[in-house]
């Protein structure tokens, strides 16, 4: 089941990692649907491991590959526009998993208000309890600053390519290749922090929700994660295949 | 933070966050629905207003009315199932009647919302208050630190024959210009505050506030802005105060005749900037919009089941008869011994709370949780007040 380092490129080790999703997703949705009293708790609890080590297991694999080449990692080619199109420094908003909760949690709990309101168990993310909205919103605003900071230092490595150093070069009739290679890697260093920092606050919002479910919770949390990631890839695949016919027609 | 407490226990910490600009908050369109069940009545001074509104509303809001009335339908079969018995136990009966509180940031990426609750705090008078800031949170943060003593102040040093009305105007008014010149000193400004960059602007800055005085034998609302607070007393809700909205007609024609204007841009805003004809702050605006309450005041009855005070958060999102519908459960459902909640996480608030304390909190709980699945586009900060007195 690891995917191993192996791989020759990032690209296929994300085909098998999504392919290993999807299985996790289908494991996912079938205990997420047993009844909590029949549940099996050590093994609730193991599943949810697996599949947080798999997304441990992912960033690992993209920090490896973004100190091979950090620009192919901002600009994903094994994603579809569509994604890229919600893409926060080369992949998705930290804050995003919040909001996941709160409309999973949502949809969950209109279906079941009045046995909320009674106090009887639901068991999903209907339950969430005072504590858990309580460091809910805690880690909200948490990830909200720094995805802000990320976000400001990722303004100024993108205005760092109109910098003297970049104005001259560009000015001199001949490229001098050297100098070229040396000054452009001075701003992939840049931009490999930032990736490496937002790759970080990713995996650190995803654990830190994990961290206030309840084992059950959580996999109604990390069905609707893997749902909205597969399906998002799955629509903008389907998005590109009708454009190609479309100009091929 | 959310804070979250029960009786006297309040949980809370400074929610500000620094943010790159300022933006005008959208208000979003208040949908109310009017399903009226045979043992529900409904009294809303705004159902007219709402209801010429209402022929604009999308499909969307025709189906959250199905939704609503499905609810509605689902909460009446609950209460009537479910009798009167639940009394709470006098053991626990503390300083104040017993409150819940939840105030989170939600969807939106910056807190402006602002709570104050203090039990007892003149002679046997309990002070709730919630302040929705805009522009920045500072106002709001300012009147969570000071309107409850500036009322304090001017509560005590009345005398018999001056009427609520002028107590709670002289104490907004108060508050106003605490908050004016604050905002002139503005060296002052507190490090966290993301309006420091833009100075100049600080006078931009305002926030609502509703506050609910519960004595031993009358409750009263003084209320400036769109927060709102009603009452659920049996079986019936009454709103406790009336929105301020640019586009009410006695508030146009106010504006109007201080030689302002109510200009349609998302909404009724004045000057084409504010989306509520009444604030503490402002000052940018006035005479237009200006600091005064509106100021309701009721005798307790024995039937006074709840008061509930929100944000607009809530109630761009959950009408009236559905927030008290939902209080009214969760303060009357006898909770079962057994299954258990979820284990787990229900640590620390709720551990030192007796469980009878804990149905207020449960409530405002809910209808912030209520709120965030509607989708509500800003901050949430509810109240929920018990107000059946343990006889």
């Amino acid at each position: 089941m690891p995917t191993n380092q192996s791989v020759s490129n990032f690209e296929d080790f994300y085909e098998k990692w999504t392919a290993q999703q999807k299985l996790h997703l289908d494991a996912l949705v079938a205990a997420s649907e047993t009844p909590q009293s029949s549940q099996n708790p050590s093994y609730v609890c193991a599943l949810v491991k697996s599949v947080v080590d798999h997304y441990e297991e992912y960033y690992r694999m993209k920090s490896h590959w973004a100190k091979q080449d950090v620009i192919l990692m901002l600009s994903p080619t094994w994603t579809t526009p569509l994604e890229q199109a919600f893409c926060w420094i080369g992949g998705w908003r930290p804050t995003m998993a919040i909001h996941l909760l709160y409309s999973k949690s949502g949809l969950q709990l209109q279906e079941r208000i009045v046995d909320v309101a009674l106090g009887l168990a639901t068991g999903d993310l209907a339950d969430l309890n005072s504590s858990q909205i309580d460091q809910v919103d805690k880690l909200q605003r948490k990830t909200t600053m720094e995805e802000r900071e990320i976000s400001e230092k990722m303004a100024k490595q993108q205005g760092n390519v109109a910098d003297s150093d970049m104005v001259e070069l560009t000015h001199e009739l001949d490229d001098d290749e050297e100098k070229v290679e040396s000054i452009l890697r001075r701003k992939e260093e840049g931009l490999e922090k930032v990736l490496e920092r937002a790759d970080d606050l990713r995996l650190r919002t995803l654990k830190g929700v994990i961290n206030i479910l309840t084992p059950s919770q959580s996999l109604h949390f990390l069905v609707a994660a893997a749902e909205l990631h597969l399906r998002l890839h799955n629509w903008g695949k389907e998005r590109e295949t009708k454009e190609r016919d479309l100009s091929a027609a | 933070m959310a804070s979250v407490c029960y009786g006297g226990e309040t949980k809370t910490s400074t929610p500000v966050e620094p943010s790159s600009k300022s933006a005008r908050k959208r208000r979003m369109e208040i949908h109310q629905f009017n399903f009226v069940p045979a043992d529900v009545a409904v009294m809303s001074p705004e159902s007219g207003r709402k209801s010429q509104k209402r022929e604009a509303s999308s499909l969307d809001a025709n189906s959250r009315e199905a939704e609503a009335e499905e609810f509605q339908k689902k909460c009446l079969n609950v209460l009537e199932s479910d009798s009167e018995g639940s009394k709470s136990d006098p053991e626990v009966k503390s300083a104040g009647p017993k409150f819940g509180l939840t105030s989170v940031c939600g969807q939106r990426r910056d807190m402006e919302d602002a709570v104050a609750i203090h039990p007892s705090f003149s002679g046997g008078s309990h002070f709730y208050g919630v302040y929705d800031g805009h522009g920045c949170s500072h106002v709001a943060m300012k009147c969570k630190e000071r309107m409850h003593e500036i009322v304090k102040h001017e509560v005590e040093n009345r005398t018999n024959e001056e009427e609520w009305l002028e107590t709670m105007t002289k104490s907004f008014s108060k508050m106003d210009e605490e908050v004016t010149e604050w905002s002139r000193n503005s060296g002052q400004l507190s490090p966290n505050c993301r309006c420091e960059l833009q100075t100049p602007q600080c006078d931009a800055v305002g926030s609502t506030a509703v506050v609910a005085l519960v004595t031993e034998d009358k409750i009263i609302v003084s209320n400036c802005g769109d927060s709102r607070a009603v009452i659920c007393r049996g079986g019936v809700v009454t709103p406790l105060s009336n929105d301020h909205k640019p586009d009410r007609p006695d508030e146009l024609k106010r504006i109007e005749d201080s030689g302002g204007r109510v200009i349609y841009w998302d909404g009724a805003r004045v000057l084409g900037v504010l989306a509520m004809s009444r604030a503490i702050g402002d000052n940018y605006l006035k005479p237009y919009v200006i600091s005064e309450p509106e100021v309701t005041v009721i005798d307790r009855t024995p039937e006074d089941e709840c008061l509930v005070l929100a944000s607009d958060g809530l109630w761009d999102v959950v009408s009236n008869e559905t927030a008290c519908g939902v209080a009214r459960m969760c303060l009357s459902a006898k909770k079962p011994k057994s299954p258990p909640r979820t284990p787990g996480n229900e640590i620390s608030v709720s551990a030192a709370c007796e469980s009878s304390d804990k149905a207020c909190s449960d409530a405002s709980i809910l209808l912030t949780k209520l709120a965030l699945a509607r989708h509500t586009a800003d901050n949430v900060s509810v109240v929920v007040v018990d107000l059946r007195k343990d006889l």
